[in-house]
């Protein structure tokens, strides 16, 4: 990257858009549904009819509180809204109403896996805009959208390379969803990116002239617009021009970066207290109330799972990944000696069934934690061998019946001294070649005398007890 | 201080229309305003707090739906409007 001798840094920050999912409006009780036949989820409120008033939903508070504690941001004690005011044909009042100089939440940060912080400046609430289908320059206004709940989450310049970006959106989207305020649906627009972006030479501490990137609806694409802005800067500033402070859109089908068309000829959006909103105060003990009833996040968890458990770090992050995987790895572990047994039938076994990344975040299988537990405790106890255990996994998972339904006391109470040499004795008489092959060096050979071994005592043999035993009845 | 250039600005945001002739008188009636607003920020108001200055807060509302009203009643007064949307028509 760079093709002179000056090495450029990416410098960037990020404005992620969150829809919170409230059941209404934040300002009215329509619904905040998604789609909907056109202009059917409005009222007087949501389309800024004169003389409306409008009234803070309560839950928008609470969600958004949830997502600044979840980011370790300080909660504010009084905030309040402001108009920002811009006229276009997706605000029905000509202003939105935000907050500016008093957010709700302030100075918080995630931890990225290379150690280094992202500062969160401040989380907003404020309200989405209606929705515009351009026609031969008609535009067809639906607002639906208009009066739907948005958390704002703003960072600090503090990214330096887009694989950081990159984790950092899936980082966010992941405890968006594990908290449940927003499903964090890029595609479905509830979860939008816009992206400051400037380079510097590497060890300049000054910031250079930064772009604003808007309009990408998935990771891949952030990636790509910053990667095709990180260039485009480069080269720009290698060539003797200067970067100019504009607001790009990215285009998907080309992959490149345009100037956006502001929004207003002059930018200046002269924010003012919302008259018609009062203040909106936040007790030290609500704070509480509500911190208390956030779930274990997912970096916790993971790194639960790893020191208290001895799961690998690959195997946690998959655990984490979807609360519902994570949950239900916890409900079926919960007890027992091992857990790591369980998160490898999980993975092992659970997640072929799940074909892709919506499967996983359900998690809807037809075996219960509870019966997968159920099947660890017999394993853990000695009572099933794990080869067993996994085909019996299989029929559970295709059935979902308990473990019981498939294992017989019979099964359940091992096998004897005399069974087994039974049984290696029967092996060694059908494969006579295979004992002839092990004579003459062949270790392997041993192998195929164990399936037998096990064929016949339908996966109750514990393996090692077998070699030996086939080993010394062989000589 | 306030020029003819900030009300030209002004006028241009809030879609007015002013006429060249007006500038001068609207220029000195706005800088009267905000003379006005730098006088009461010379009083020394201590620690108060004037974004929670009538002690009212949290007025909310309960997260649940009630009815939207029928598109045909929310396009009512739409000047234009097409196929339940409203209708931005290209600017000539």
């Amino acid at each position: 990257m760079g093709g002179g001798a000056v090495k450029y840094e990416l410098v960037a920050g990020f404005e992620t858009h969150v829809e919170l999912s409230t059941k209404t409006k934040i300002f009215c009780s329509c619904t905040t549904a998604f789609g909907g036949e056109p202009n059917t989820h409005c009222c007087p409120v949501c389309i800024g009819l004169p003389g409306t008033m409008p009234k803070l939903n309560e839950r928008v508070v609470e969600y958004a509180i949830m997502a600044g504690l979840a980011t370790d941001c300080e909660i504010a004690e009084i905030a309040k809204m402001d108009r920002k005011n811009y006229c276009y044909p997706d605000l029905p009042k000509a202003y939105q109403i935000s907050q500016y100089d008093r957010p709700l939440c302030e100075h918080g940060h995630i931890t990225l896996s290379n150690g280094r912080q992202i500062r969160i400046l401040r989380i907003h609430i404020e309200e989405d805009a209606g929705k515009l289908i351009h026609n031969h320059g008609d535009t067809y206004v639906d607002y639906n959208r208009g009066g739907v709940p948005l958390i704002e989450i703003v960072t600090e310049p503090d990214f330096r390379s887009i694989d950081e970006a990159k984790e950092y959106v899936e980082r966010l989207q992941q405890i968006m969803r594990y908290i449940g305020v927003s499903d964090c649906r890029m595609q479905e627009g509830s979860m939008r990116c816009d992206v400051n972006i400037s380079v510097r030479p590497v060890g300049s501490d000054t910031l250079g002239t930064r772009t604003e990137i808007k309009n990408m609806n998935s990771i891949t694409n952030i990636a790509k617009a910053m990667e095709y802005e990180y260039e485009r800067q480069v080269e720009l500033i290698e060539s003797g021009g200067t970067v100019v402070q504009e607001t790009l859109r990215y285009d998907d089908a080309d992959g490149t970066t345009s100037p956006m068309r502001s929004k207003e000829d002059a930018h200046d959006y002269r924010y003012f207290r919302e008259p018609d909103l009062v203040t909106i105060s936040v007790p030290r003990s609500r704070v509480e109330e509500i911190r208390a009833t956030l779930p274990e996040l997912p970096e916790q968890k993971k790194r639960r799972y790893i020191d208290d458990y001895g799961i690998p770090e690959k195997d946690a992050a998959m655990l984490t990944k979807y609360r519902a995987i994570a949950e239900f790895f916890d409900s079926a572990s919960d007890g027992l000696q091992n857990p790591k047994a369980v998160s490898n039938f999980i993975i092992g076994q659970m997640f072929r069934r799940l074909e892709t990344e919506a499967d996983k975040e359900a998690f809807d299988l037809s075996t219960t934690p509870a019966h997968l537990r159920e099947l660890c405790a017999l394993l853990e106890a000695g009572k099933i061998r794990n080869n067993l255990a996994k085909t019996v996994l299989e029929k559970m998972l295709d059935s979902g019946k308990p473990v019981t339904a498939f294992v017989s006391e019979e099964d359940m109470a091992g096998l004897s001294d005399d069974t087994l040499a039974e049984y290696c004795r029967s092996a060694i008489a059908a494969m006579p070649n295979a004992v002839a092959d092990y004579k003459g060096g062949k270790e392997k050979a041993l192998m195929a005398l164990l399936g037998n071994v096990m064929k016949q005592s339908r996966g109750r043999a514990d393996a090692a007890a077998v070699t030996v035993k086939l080993k010394e009845l062989i000589g | 201080m306030v020029t003819r250039e900030d009300i030209e600005n002004i006028a241009l945001l809030s879609k007015l229309f002013v006429d060249e002739s007006e500038l001068d008188s609207l220029t000195e009636e706005m800088q009267k305003i905000v003379a006005f607003a730098d006088t009461i920020n010379t009083v020394d108001a201590g620690e108060s707090d004037f974004d929670n200055i009538n002690n009212l807060s949290n007025v909310f509302r309960e997260d649940a739906v009630q009815p939207s009203l029928p598109p045909s009643m929310i396009l009512s007064n739409a000047p234009e409007q097409a196929e339940d949307h409203f209708l931005v028509r290209r600017r000539a």
